[in-house]
């Protein structure tokens, strides 16, 4: 009885370490530039698409899928920079996330015109084995995704916090124009967290896909979606806030499929979002974020 | 050390600065004063590189500034204390101090000993270090302000209004403040209303209206001049 809880709890924690990487770029982008970039899951999605397309066309080789990956998602990320938010004017943030929805749908279409048919094998990063803990196991590739994620989390942590490109970083999200001031360029700020964010996107698409051995379409919207109530659920802005609600989200659903089924568990995201939101709706971390804002903005 | 000539900067096809040339000497403080809407905040902008004039040059020592980036003219060595303060409200005291330094290069082993002068100079500064600035009060604010602009090791201090909004007792310690620092050697263009206290420290005092410098000369100048005496000072001082 435990014993199936703790294991529920454990698969939960493996696959939520997917999430947590998805919600990971999102806070950055969202702390960063206070836009919401809805054409981040899709972008992902189209990278690892053109990643099968270099598995299927060019050679079978793990690594290659990798790189196109991360190159083709940190490509479109630049795109969507571009478009969405260089080009949208700072005070218009609703036009901002109205036009990354609508880069959506061209990514997503284009992902289609690449490789017409509904599912594609994805590559395994190595072969699957389960490794086993006295009464209980996990899998090789999904532990290996967790230990991943969590030093990417120290690394952007560092990056942003130790850093004097961090600092810079920073110093923009907080104050944009103040930043200019100081001479720091928001346009390379901008860039850069882009490019940042993208490179985390294609490992989390490498990893999560890699992981499911298969690719289709919808990956974008489901990307999306688990990032989205991972990142709510910690509190926007906050790192360490994205990786706890990616966990916290993934042992929910691990246990709602036990005891429950399927459609539970896709019911289960969205109730505990559902909840959050009214007990604490900055998210675990997001009070804190919330009352620092406050009172830096009542006196400032 | 800093010449603008017959600049004119426009805000959309709003002009708002009509051929203003102006001079800080080296050394000097050279106080800026004007009405609202005058167009100060406009010049330090256009000193800043925020804003690019649409005709005029600009020139800081003998080097020709007037093409050059926002970000290129802080490392160039010009300074400013905006308007309004615009500390990093959600940063610590010490992380808006390091935001003042990232002109200068990263090898510059003098950075952390400048961070300890500043502390030396703004002691309620020091005591809050690792306070979030927005939780400061608006001189704490101005205070901390400077000090980021300072950190920055500039040529010229550009001033945007430092005792807007402060209460009597704070102005006097902001204004004690710029002539230590003038004592040591640093030049500072100072924008402000209160042209009783900036009389007091200015060695050079332009008047701008509309855009145009009207009025230029030294304190003792001013004094003489019975309209503008009326206007920015009051009657009572004589
Ligand atoms: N962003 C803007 N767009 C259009 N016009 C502007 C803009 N900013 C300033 N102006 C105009 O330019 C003129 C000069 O403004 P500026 O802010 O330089 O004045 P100021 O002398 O600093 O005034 P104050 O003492 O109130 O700070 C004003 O007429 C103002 O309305
Ligand atoms: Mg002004």
């Amino acid at each position: 009885m435990i014993t199936d809880f703790v294991q529920n709890c454990i698969d939960g924690i493996m696959v939520g370490s997917g999430y947590s990487l998805l919600a990971l770029g999102f806070t950055l982008v969202f702390g960063v530039l206070k836009r919401l970039n809805l054409s981040y899951g899709p972008s992902i999605m189209l990278g690892a698409y053109v990643g099968t397309w270099s598995f299927l066309n060019i050679a079978d080789n793990i690594w290659l899928v990798l790189l196109t990956t991360i190159c083709a998602t940190v490509v479109i990320g630049i795109y969507v920079e571009q478009l969405c938010f260089r080009a949208v004017s700072k005070e218009t943030t609703i036009a901002s996330m109205v036009s990354s929805f609508a880069i959506w749908m061209q990514l997503e279409e284009i992902a289609l015109h690449l490789l017409p048919e509904r599912t594609y094998p994805f590559p395994a990063f190595f072969d699957s084995g389960l490794l086993e803990f006295g009464p209980f196991t996990a899998r090789s590739e999904y532990l290996f995704m967790f230990v991943v994620m969590l030093l990417l989390l120290l690394i952007l942590h560092a990056f942003i916090y130790r850093t004097r490109i961090g600092l810079a970083i920073r110093a923009y999200s907080d104050h944009p124009s103040a930043s200019a001031y100081m001479g720091i360029d928001g346009s390379s700020v901008l860039f850069l967290a882009f490019i940042i964010v993208s490179i985390i996107g294609g490992i989390a698409g490498f990893l999560i896909l890699s992981a499911d051995s298969q690719i289709t379409p919808f990956f974008g919207l489901w990307a999306t979606f688990k990032g989205l109530i991972a990142m709510m659920l910690g509190g926007i802005g906050s790192l360490s806030g994205a990786v706890l609600g990616g966990l916290i989200l993934g042992v929910i659903e691990a246990n709602a499929f036990w005891y429950g089924d399927p459609v539970i568990r896709d019911i289960s995201s969205f109730m505990l979002l559902f909840t959050m939101l009214i007990i604490r709706p900055g998210g675990i971390f997001g009070h804190k974020i919330e009352i620092h804002q406050k009172i830096a903005s009542e006196r400032v | 050390m800093l010449y603008l000539e017959d600049i004119r900067t426009f805000y959309g096809e709003i002009e708002a600065l009509k051929g203003l040339t102006l001079e800080a000497r080296k050394g000097e403080v050279t106080c800026v004063l004007g009405p609202n809407g005058a167009g100060k905040t406009t010049t330090m902008f256009t000193i800043a590189g925020i804003l690019k004039p649409r005709t005029g040059t600009l020139f800081l020592e003998d080097e020709n500034l007037t093409h050059v980036s926002a970000q290129s003219r802080v490392r160039k060595g010009i300074a400013l204390v905006p308007e309004n303060r615009l500390i990093f409200p959600q940063m610590t005291i010490a992380e808006n101090l390091d935001t003042g330094a990232l002109s200068r290069p990263l090898k510059d082993a003098g950075i952390q000993e400048d961070i300890l002068k500043m502390y030396e100079r703004f002691p309620r500064l020091h005591e809050r270090k690792e306070q979030m600035a927005g939780t400061l009060s608006g001189g704490e604010q101005q205070m901390l302000a400077i000090a980021r602009a300072l950190m920055a090791k500039p040529k010229i201090l550009l001033m945007d209004e430092p005792s807007l909004g402060l209460a009597p007792l704070i102005v006097k310690e902001i204004f004690n403040i710029i002539r230590q620092l003038n004592e040591e050697g640093v030049t500072i263009l100072l924008v402000e209303q209160n042209a009783k206290m900036a009389l007091t420290v200015a060695d050079h005092v332009y008047l701008i209206e509309q855009g145009k410098v009207t009025f230029n000369g030294n304190p003792s100048e001013i004094h003489q001049d019975e309209v503008i005496r009326r206007a920015y000072l009051g009657s009572e001082v004589s």
